[in-house]
């Protein structure tokens, strides 16, 4: 029987391949991939709410470097954030807006340069083995571009955030960009990535980035999505954990056209502790898709999830959290937390907790909430005298406020904030 | 103040109010009692602008104004407060941050600036003491974890900080116990003056020993079909409300 699977090939034969000659076999194997993965549809339960069919309609293509700093790219995205700045538009590091080198003891540099220099060696040019499982992986790889190479030695404190600015413009463009977290053991930092577009950009970012956080090491990620345009965006993160390490990541959609977040976590090493936090408020006909996985492989190690969603218009939500408590991970807690308001009757989420608990002796709570605003709870507002919009915001910050207050910074959280309430005429 | 011509209201197709009259002046405590299911919290609600109660018939005169021309966050901004039976817990919002939402709305219906911090401030501080409330609850989310009376003493410190024309306060005796009676008693007896009406609306008398009203009113099957002054009330508390259903000798 004829396989109804878009063709796919129109679709991306006209990208140019990765330039990376240190991300070649990887590049290599992805373009392998891509003839053989099956290109995700309906048919896929992983992809049964987010298939591709819309993207996939029109051929793109894989913009120039830009020459110079795109006027729209604000010099500070966040008032009042004092940070170090990597600054990439359209896949490529735009090197005069970026703070390099940061700090001694840091080693921040585009990802191509350190490929060149030799420091991401052999089979450590992939960590995430993302392009042999997904079609979407297969198709970053084998367009890879750049992004930020990270890495902190033992012992070292980045003493201001790392801001991770990436911009899209153009038409139907294809950004791939990859970066590569490395945090010695006993370090610490604080990293945001900015998501922006221009407001008539067309395409997709397919971006990758790959963390290790070392032996009582403390990574913090900021993720903040907010495309103008319309932009397909799938993002996947690839962390692994040390014993005694902590990593916190907050992936907050503030707008997008069409989003799928993959966010993979793994424990390698005792007491180590994750917390994966988010929020997503579509509106429109906007998509915006969560899927995580938290595995917990060896004992004693805490994860605490905690996704918050708001629906308006006729948008659509997933939220799938995957979490695997090994065999050999006695002693494990975990707790997992999806709540989603669907505000308009024309919106909907499609919320899926799945445990997959192999250990006996392990503490492991979930729950997925779906409902609407409290009429009751608006009501008690109006009656002192505050008005339908401003009580309604009152309740949304309400709703999204400790996923906002866990944030690295507070004047990131604000200014997420107060993107949220403009887009939504709260204030 | 208030006054109510012919006030008929249903909720789901069933009536409820049928041709009820009240004429409240300024500086009056007017008491309504009466038994379960008479129309006592439907009143509240009406008044207080809730949406699933359908006027039909009737009007509602509030200082000069057609209240039912208004929402409710208009109604409470010119002055009107309802004190709920069932205080709403809002997680998540600070009492504080509520109650600045709340007098700022005011002030700026009334063409004033937004309060100052400081003056914010003194004013919790006066007015959380009229009702004994800690620190510690006002800083919460909005009636989160409070107790029954807790809650009730948050009504009466909401509506001190908002200083209303017409307070109603719709069973705020319900659940409590005799010192947060008294406590909120006192805190009603502090806000009484000559320019302030309050609508107390009670299932018992014994508010009525703490908040003396100037007139009593008996509600049953949605009209008033008794008024007096607070003998009536005494008189209710001996003999029962069944004589009152009673068609008059």
């Amino acid at each position: 029987m004829a396989d109804t699977t878009p063709t796919s090939k129109a679709f991306w034969e006209g990208l140019t391949p990765s330039v990376s000659s240190g991300l070649a076999s990887v590049a290599e194997a992805g373009r392998a991939a891509l003839d053989r993965l099956p290109v995700p549809t309906r048919r896929s339960e992983r992809w049964k709410y987010s298939p591709l069919t819309a993207m996939l309609a029109q051929p793109l293509n894989s913009p120039e470097a830009p020459h110079g700093i795109p006027e729209d790219v604000h010099v500070q995205p966040i008032p009042g954030l004092d940070a170090y700045r990597v600054v990439l538009v359209n896949g490529h590091v735009v090197t005069e807006a970026c703070d390099f080198p940061v700090a001694e003891g840091v080693i921040c540099m585009p990802l191509f340069q350190a490929l060149d220099e030799g420091r991401l060696q052999g089979g450590d040019a992939d960590w995430s083995g993302y392009h042999e499982r997904e079609w979407v992986g297969a198709l970053h790889a084998a367009h890879a571009q750049d992004g930020v190479y990270l890495e902190l030695e033992e012992g070292v404190t980045l003493d201001r955030p790392l801001l991770v600015h990436h911009h899209v413009t153009g038409s139907n463009v294809a950004v791939c960009p990859r970066h590569r977290i490395v945090m010695g053991d006993q370090s610490s930092a604080e990293v945001l990535v900015w998501h922006s577009s221009s407001s008539e950009a067309t395409g997709m970012v397919n971006a990758l980035l790959e963390g290790h956080v070392g032996r009582g090491a403390r990574l913090g990620l900021d993720k903040v999505q907010n495309e103008q345009g319309k932009i397909f965006h799938l993002a996947h993160e690839h962390v692994t954990q040390a014993s005694d390490s902590t990593f916190r990541v907050h992936s907050m959609t503030v707008q997008g056209h069409w989003v799928r977040n993959e966010l993979n976590v793994a424990q390698k090493g005792r007491g180590a502790h994750t917390i994966m936090h988010g929020v997503y408020l579509p509106k429109d006909q906007e998509h915006v898709d969560n899927h995580t996985t938290m595995d917990h492989t060896v004992p004693n190690c805490t994860s605490s999830e905690l996704y918050k969603g708001i629906l308006y218009d006729r948008s659509t939500g997933v939220f799938n959290g995957k979490v695997f408590v090994r065999q050999e991970a006695q002693q494990t807690n975990a707790y997992q937390q999806n709540a989603n308001i669907v505000a308009d009757q024309g919106a909907s989420i499609n919320a899926k907790p799945e445990l997959e608990i192999y250990a006996d002796d392990v503490k492991c709570s979930h729950g997925c909430t779906v409902g609407q605003f409290d009429d009751e709870a608006l009501f008690y507002l109006k009656s002192r005298g505050i008005g339908e919009r401003a009580a309604r915001a009152l309740m949304v910050q309400a709703f999204i406020g400790d996923v906002l207050a866990g944030m690295g910074s507070e004047e990131v959280a604000a200014e997420v904030e107060t993107l949220l309430s403009e887009r939504h005429g709260w204030m | 103040m208030l006054t109510i011509k012919n006030l008929h209201a249903q909720v789901d197709q069933t009536a409820i109010l049928k041709g009820l009259d009240l004429e409240i002046a300024p500086g009056e405590v007017h008491a309504i009692m009466g038994p379960n299911g008479s129309g006592k919290s439907t009143l509240a609600s009406v008044l207080a602008g809730r949406e699933d109660y359908e006027v039909t018939q009737g009007s509602v005169d509030f200082d000069g104004s057609d209240l039912l021309d208004m929402d409710a966050s208009d109604r409470a901004r010119e002055g009107l407060f309802l004190a709920f039976q069932y205080p709403v817990e809002i997680p998540g919002v600070s009492n504080l941050n509520f109650m600045k939402a709340a007098i700022n709305a005011q002030r700026e219906h009334r063409g004033m600036e937004a309060i100052s911090a400081k003056d914010f401030l003194a004013l919790v501080k006066e007015k959380s003491a009229l009702v004994e409330l800690a620190g510690r609850l006002r800083d919460r989310s909005v009636n989160e974890g409070f107790s029954g009376g807790e809650k009730k003493r948050n009504e009466i410190f909401q509506m001190a900080m908002l200083e209303p024309k017409l307070a109603i306060l719709d069973e705020t005796d319900s659940g409590l116990d005799i010192d947060a009676l008294r406590i909120v008693s006192q805190g009603v007896n502090a806000m009484r003056e000559a320019g302030r009406s309050f609508l107390v609306i009670t299932h018992y008398q014994r508010l009525l020993d703490h908040i003396v009203p100037d007139h009593v009113h008996v509600l049953s099957d949605g009209k008033i079909v008794k008024s007096g002054t607070k003998d009536l009330a005494m008189e209710l508390e001996e003999k029962g409300y069944d004589w009152i259903k009673e068609p008059a000798v």
